[in-house]
């Protein structure tokens, strides 16, 4: 199992360091990272999350700006070890509510606590924030939020929309309000990371949308839970291929690819009525994760377009249309397009009364890089660039440059379809009717567009 | 709770100690509770805080768990280093494991079992007893964990109390987490012993499936792990673990879901039901793909196991393959997986997706990754041959968008199609040959010249493309020498004409009398011997039928598969290498070598070791086709095997010319190494230059030889130098006598430096003109051996050493294999490198490695400093460089430079 365990910051110093076994020498964390600093192989000049050196495996997860390391000597199942890695620091997370070098430094007595409980002699043994809780006496001291990049997707709720409280994900789960009494709330997120490669033509080549629905409670005495999904939600594809949407593409039907659920979540009326039963336990988890291949309406399209326009000239257009209703609209979009390597000089051309669009021209890696604020559903923007040459292009241009690659977060979008029905607190008395925040958001994973 | 922790941190004034020991000792609980966060605080951040241990462990009696916790971290520490004192803990840990508070019981016992001194460890037996068979789950949990700790203090106390029984019992207890880590605990004893301690049977077999729906999650991986090593006794028995095993692909912790897919893959071997085995392959498909949906480090690894799993049961993912298409935020690492993968998936079904694909990779940013997606291309068409045409003309239109490495690697995949369907694709090769000027690495260069060899007699112009390569023959890589040697042969055979005539003889004459490699010098011989004796078997021999080649891309070694397989979830199906090759597993830190406490960690992990790493774990994943054999070299021997005794001239007779080759066995020169052809005589009307760079007594000379083989009289000698990196420029004139025909002169040319530096990334060319009175004026080529430049001075303390290598930015260190240079002898060698004004200063062996890291200086004209790192293991070939210098454009002619050296 393994030897050590540590966080470094990005600069590589030490924040938390736990030897288990004593069997790996001192100056691990310092090996360590210097070989992540400067890996190169043939394969590129990213350390992998797993490698060896003189006898001492590496594995490593990058969270929130900080690297989780664990050490080991044996042949362990990396799986493993990565995962308790997310897991560790999402209990850290739930302890401090925010997960950052600062607050880890802050609360380094009750960080040393946790590992004892959730890792002993190398053994993870639990990484649940409701039984740790029995085992854990230090209090959390809270750090201001805002100061560092936070852990959970859910942080994207706090841009933008200003219908949900966006404290709440920054709250620890032990931790009392400043009034002494917790505000009695249960938060549900169905977060989609979607993933779309367009032809240069249009047509759709791949299509895959990543989704959680992710709960946090704040629920006293850790009542039941009833979440009903989709009533005609299906769960795997009869086709069996990849190439095969004509049996999918059909009436309103969400049909998932494949999906796996909490270890709380009971299924007895799952194949009749869709609902999940569940007695959440405290701090954030993912209630069910799903997979869906199943063709849906790309939420942008993107016309792309670069053409020579004389001797060391050409000329970049790009359209965005937004393929949604008009009462949603996405923000923090940003569109890249990587130019041909002699560039030397791009002029922007923004459409008339454009606001919040920012444009540059990265000289670095000639990239070409458009962002707009929000665009509001069924809205079109279009971009011109003027591109200068330092030589005459040998070649057809756009084979030199492109794909066009796009990020971008839509809240109350939900690409997939798939929905929260109702979620209900089952608990006998009349009077108790906490917060319930079902909230939707869709962001980009990989959108990109050939040209 | 006051403040925050981190306040813990501040500035140490003086005293510090005595003023915690104050506050440890004070009689208010908070008081005494901060001060022991202090000590932690100070502990974490590395300061010496024992000497403040009887002070802290006197907190240790307390009902106050936080504080309680607090001390026992402190123990954990510093029992080591104060093992006299930390017996005084010992009664405490006693009364603790009794406590009526299970929390307290589990705590003692998990504390004692971390403290590795003999004294505590007597007296946890009895406590560890008494908790293996305590009410409390929790308690009895924690207990199995501590038997596995004592066993790796003492092994024999553990078999002598018993403990072993005890912990084989836990395996029915009624806790599932209790189950759990009895079996981990289990595992791990059973590992490092060589008796059989813990086999599962059938009885606990039951035990453990039923643990296994019930424990958290982390102990359903220690479940299955051990359930993997279990043999079913037959079908019926691997179909039921099976079954009970399944349910746990749906889970949503990846380490789960793969130790899960390990158990089904290794009972499916048993079960013979080809429906039962078609339905679990479909059942594992989902899942395993939904891996990829998690975090991209958990994505690695499932990739990496995918990756060993299709390579046994193809069909899982057959049709998957549109999952392994690269996302464009994807990590590298990630990227270059999902290639192999989509490799290994491709059919004639999906070629054309999949080769949609890997265009638009092959267009993208990273020059890893597009040199990878070209190799792919030419792998995909050497393992589907109905997709063979397609994959060409992909590559032809990559080829027209001519990046540079783009050309080259298309160029080297395309060589392998040409092995693999002869005589079809030839009609490509006029388009190969435009891109030819601008090949630049040697296995590219190496391919095409196989390629104009193969095809000689269809290409019309093919002497003339190979005479370009010619001109560079004695500074090339023996890769390509190797190639231009067998190709100028093969041109020579198909048409022996008197172009081919004269470059056989140049050619011949560089491999035998210009290099010290041995594979070109025996192969030149060889072919030297056969085309003088019998020319029809000469063209038996280098134009024999080749054998078929196939793809590599699925080609682990069947019985290394087999090994990673049962390995799946392990780190061993990360690395695709068996456990034995990286597991050293060793007693707690043994202390380093004396020697190495000179150098600051700050070398001691520097960059041959990151680079030591990254062939061991890159070695593995096959590299394409390059493994194929480029030249029919095996052919070779079986016809040729030569008599030993040297047959001079007889290439002469065969070729009849006159000026014939001089056999290296006859001396060309009286003394000292010969020096290299820089004019041939064939090329200079009769004039031959010699010549090479030498320092001497602090100054650069030219040093040449210059051999009248005309028939008149030459005199009238002068040189001029072109623009060079360097400078480089006549310090004086050329002093050469008239030459009578026959008649030869040596001359030592003073050259001096900064003189027409042109401009542009530094290289060696050296370009020279000569002239005399009766000839043209004769222009050639020389390779400044960047050794010359090394200053005399270049000693360096071994302080200042470490000064100056910590001082240049890390942007300044280069780092290379030389794969090709080897040391044999290291006291030879370190007087030969200090002949080169390349000074030793510190040597030190690599741990646990016999490799040894060994480290120069060396300086170049106006006190540049070069700092250099060699990591070698003596013997052997291969060797990793690291040097810093300020002016790291220079880098890779001093790897050129030391490649030289350390042939």
């Amino acid at each position: 199992m393994i030897s050590q365990f540590f966080v470094l910051s990005q600069r590589g110093d030490n924040i938390v360091f736990r030897d288990y076994r004593g069997e790996v020498p001192k100056g691990s964390a310092e090996i360590f990272f210097r070989n992540v600093k400067f890996w190169k192989s043939d394969d590129g000049e990213e350390a992998p999350p797993v490698f060896n050196v003189d006898g001492v495996n590496y594995l490593h997860v990058k969270v929130a700006g900080l690297l989780f390391v664990a050490t080991t000597r044996i042949n362990v199942s990396p799986a493993l070890v990565l995962e308790l890695l997310q897991r560790i620091a999402r209990v850290i997370k739930d302890y401090l509510g925010i997960l950052n070098e600062d607050s880890l430094r802050k609360n380094f007595v009750l960080v040393y606590e946790l590992l004892d409980e959730v890792i002993d002699f190398g053994y993870p043994q639990n990484t649940s924030t409701e039984v740790l809780k029995s085992f854990i006496f230090n209090e959390p001291i809270v750090v201001d939020a805002g100061r560092g990049p936070s852990l959970s997707p859910a942080a994207m709720f706090m841009q933008g929309s200003k219908r949900m409280p966006g404290t709440a994900v920054t709250k620890s789960v032990v931790a009392n309000e400043p009034g002494g009494r917790k505000r009695e709330e249960v938060f549900v997120d169905v977060i989609e990371k979607i993933s779309v490669t367009f032809s240069s033509s249009g047509y759709i080549l791949t299509s895959e949308i990543d989704g959680t629905i992710q709960m946090k409670s704040y629920l006293s005495g850790n009542p039941e839970i009833r979440l009903a999904l989709n009533e005609d939600l299906s769960i795997g594809r009869s086709g069996h291929s990849s190439y095969d949407y004509s049996s999918s593409s059909g009436a309103g039907m969400v049909i998932l690819d494949d999906c796996n659920f909490h270890e709380s979540v009971r299924l007895d009326n799952f194949d009749l009525d869709r609902t999940l039963t569940l007695v959440p336990p405290d701090g954030e988890f993912p209630v069910m994760n799903y997979r869906m291949t199943q063709e849906f309406k790309p939420p942008f399209r993107v016309n792309a377009l670069i053409e020579e326009a004389g001797s060391l000239k050409a000329e970049v257009m790009l359209k965005v249309r937004a393929d949604f209703s008009s009462s949603i609209t996405a923000n923090t979009v940003a569109l890249q397009m990587p130019l041909p390597k002699y560039t030397t000089r791009v002029s922007f051309d923004l459409e008339p009364g454009a606001v919040g669009q920012t444009t540059d021209f990265k000289e670095g890696n000639k990239m070409l890089e458009w962002g707009l604020r929000k665009i509001v559903g069924g809205s079109e923007h279009t971009l011109r660039a003027k591109l200068t040459f330092s030589q005459e292009t040998n070649m057809n241009i756009t084979k030199e440059s492109g794909p066009v690659s796009m990020t971008f977060t839509i809240p109350m979008y939900s690409a997939s379809r798939l929905q929260v029905r109702y979620l209900q607190i089952v608990k006998k008395s009349r009077t108790y009717n906490p917060y319930r925040w079902v909230r939707y958001v869709t962001q980009a994973n990989s959108y990109v567009i050939r040209i | 709770m006051s403040g925050h922790d981190s306040k813990y941190f501040s500035t140490t004034k003086k005293g510090e100690i005595p003023e915690l020991k104050d506050e440890l000792n004070s009689q208010y609980k908070d008081k005494k509770k901060d001060a022991v966060k202090k000590v932690i605080a100070a502990m974490t951040v590395g300061k010496d805080v024992s000497s403040l241990f009887t002070d802290v462990v006197n907190c240790m009696q307390t009902d106050n768990l936080e504080l309680k916790k607090l001390v026992y971290l402190y123990l954990i520490n510093y029992a080591k280093s104060q093992p006299d004192l930390a017996i005084l803990a010992v009664n405490t840990f006693v009364k603790d494991s009794q406590d009526p508070n299970p929390l307290i019981r589990a705590l003692a016992v998990r504390t004692m079992g971390c403290i590795r001194v003999d004294k505590i460890t007597e007296y946890l037996c009895d406590p560890l007893q008494r908790c293996l068979k305590d009410d409390d789950p929790y308690v009895r949990k924690t207990a199995a964990i501590c038997v596995a700790k004592l066993y790796d203090i003492n092994a024999e106390l553990v078999e002598d109390r018993g403990f072993l029984e005890t912990l084989k019992d836990l395996i029915s207890d009624s806790n599932p987490m209790v189950v759990a880590n009895a079996v981990a605990a289990l595992a791990e004893i059973q590992e490092n012993s060589s008796r059989t301690i813990f086999e599962i049977t059938s009885h606990t077999l039951f035990k453990l499936l039923a643990a296994l729906n019930e424990c958290t999650e982390w102990g359903q991986v220690f479940i299955l792990d051990a359930l993997s090593k279990y043999k079913a006794s037959d079908a019926r028995d691997a179909e039921n673990i099976v079954e009970r095993v399944t349910p746990r692909l749906q889970h949503a912790n990846c380490a789960v879901v793969l130790s899960a897919v390990k158990v089904i893959l290794q009972q499916m071997e048993l079960i013979t039901s080809t429906d039962v085995v078609r339905n679990l392959c479909k059942k594992m498909a989902p899942p395993l793909v939904t891996l990829l949906s998690a975090e991209p480090e958990i994505q690695y690894v499932a990739l990496r196991n995918i990756n060993l799993i299709v390579q046994r049961r193809p069909t899982i993912l057959a049709h998957e393959i549109k999952v392994f298409f690269c996302k464009y935020n994807d990590p590298i690492y990630v990227k270059m997986e999902k290639l192999e993968i989509m490799i290994k998936l491709a059919s004639d079904r999906n070629i054309d997706q999949v080769l949609l694909e890997f265009k638009e990779y092959a267009t993208e940013v990273d020059v890893d990754f597009v040199r990878k997606a070209v190799r792919a291309i030419g792998r995909c068409a050497i393992k589907l041959e109905r997709a063979a045409e397609r994959c060409i003309s992909v590559l032809l239109e990559l080829i027209k968008i001519k990046v540079n490495y783009v050309v080259q690697e298309a160029i080297i995949v395309i060589k392998d199609i040409f092995r693999r369907y002869p005589n079809t694709y030839e009609s490509i090769i006029a388009t190969l040959c435009e891109s030819l000027d601008t090949l630049d690495e040697p296995e590219a260069k190496a391919s095409m010249i196989w390629i104009i060899g193969e095809y000689a007699e269809r290409i019309d112009n093919a002497d003339e493309l190979l005479e370009s390569f010619l001109e560079t023959f004695p500074e090339e890589p023996a890769q390509v020498q190797l190639q231009l040697l067998t190709a100028t042969v093969k041109l020579f055979l198909k048409k022996p004409t008197e172009g081919p005539q004269q470059m056989i003889q140049v050619v011949l004459n560089n491999a035998t009398q210009e290099t010290d490699n041995p594979d070109l010098r025996d192969r030149a011989y060889i072919y030297w011997r056969l085309l003088s004796t019998d020319p029809e078997a000469a063209k038996d021999v280098v134009l024999a039928e080749k054998p078929v080649i196939s793809d590599d891309s699925n080609q682990l070694d069947p019985s290394l598969l087999d090994e990673l397989l049962a390995n799946i979830a392990t780190l061993a199906s990360v690395y695709h290498k068996p456990p034995d090759a990286f597991v050293s597993r060793v007693k707690p830190a043994v202390q380093r070598p004396e020697d190495e406490e000179e150098f600051p960690d700050g070398l001691d992990a520097g960059p041959s070791e990151l680079s030591a790493t990254e062939t061991e774990i890159n070695a593995s994943p096959a590299r394409g086709p390059s493994n194929v054999p480029h030249v029919p070299t095996k052919a070779v021997p079986t016809a040729a095997a030569p008599p030993p005794a040297p047959v001079p001239d007889l290439l002469g007779d065969l070729i009849g010319l006159d000026n014939a080759l001089v056999p290296v066995d006859q001396p060309t020169v009286g003394s000292g190494p010969p020096l290299p052809v820089l004019l041939a005589s064939s090329a200079g009307q009769g004039l031959q230059i010699n010549g090479q760079l030498i320092r001497r007594d602090g100054q650069i000379f030219y040093s040449f030889k210059f051999e009248n083989n005309s028939l008149t009289p030459l005199d009238g000698f002068m040189i001029q130098f072109n623009k060079n990196s360097f400078g480089l420029a006549a310090g004086g004139a050329l002093q050469v006598p008239p030459l009578q025909p026959g008649s030869s002169a040596n001359t030592l040319l003073p050259m001096v430096l900064f003189q027409n530096i042109s401009p542009g990334p530094a290289n060696t060319l050296l370009q020279v003109a000569v002239k005399n009175n009766q000839q043209p004026v004769w222009y050639f080529n020389d390779n400044v051996p960047f050794e010359v430049f090394f200053t005399e001075d270049g000693r360096m303390e071994r302080a200042t050493f470490l000064e100056t290598w910590k001082s240049l930015p890390d942007s300044h260190e280069i780092v290379r294999d030389l794969p090709n240079s080897f040391i044999s002898n290291m006291d030879a060698t370190l007087e030969k490198l200090a002949g080169a004004n390349l000074f030793f200063i510190a040597k030190r062996p690599l741990r646990d490695t016999n490799q040894e890291v060994i480290y120069f200086s060396a300086k170049l004209p106006r006190n540049i400093p070069i700092l250099v790192e060699i990591t070698v293991l003596v013997g052997r070939p291969g060797v990793k460089c690291a040097i810093k210098t300020p002016n790291p454009d220079m880098g890779p002619l001093f790897f050129e430079a030391l490649e030289a050296l350390l042939k």
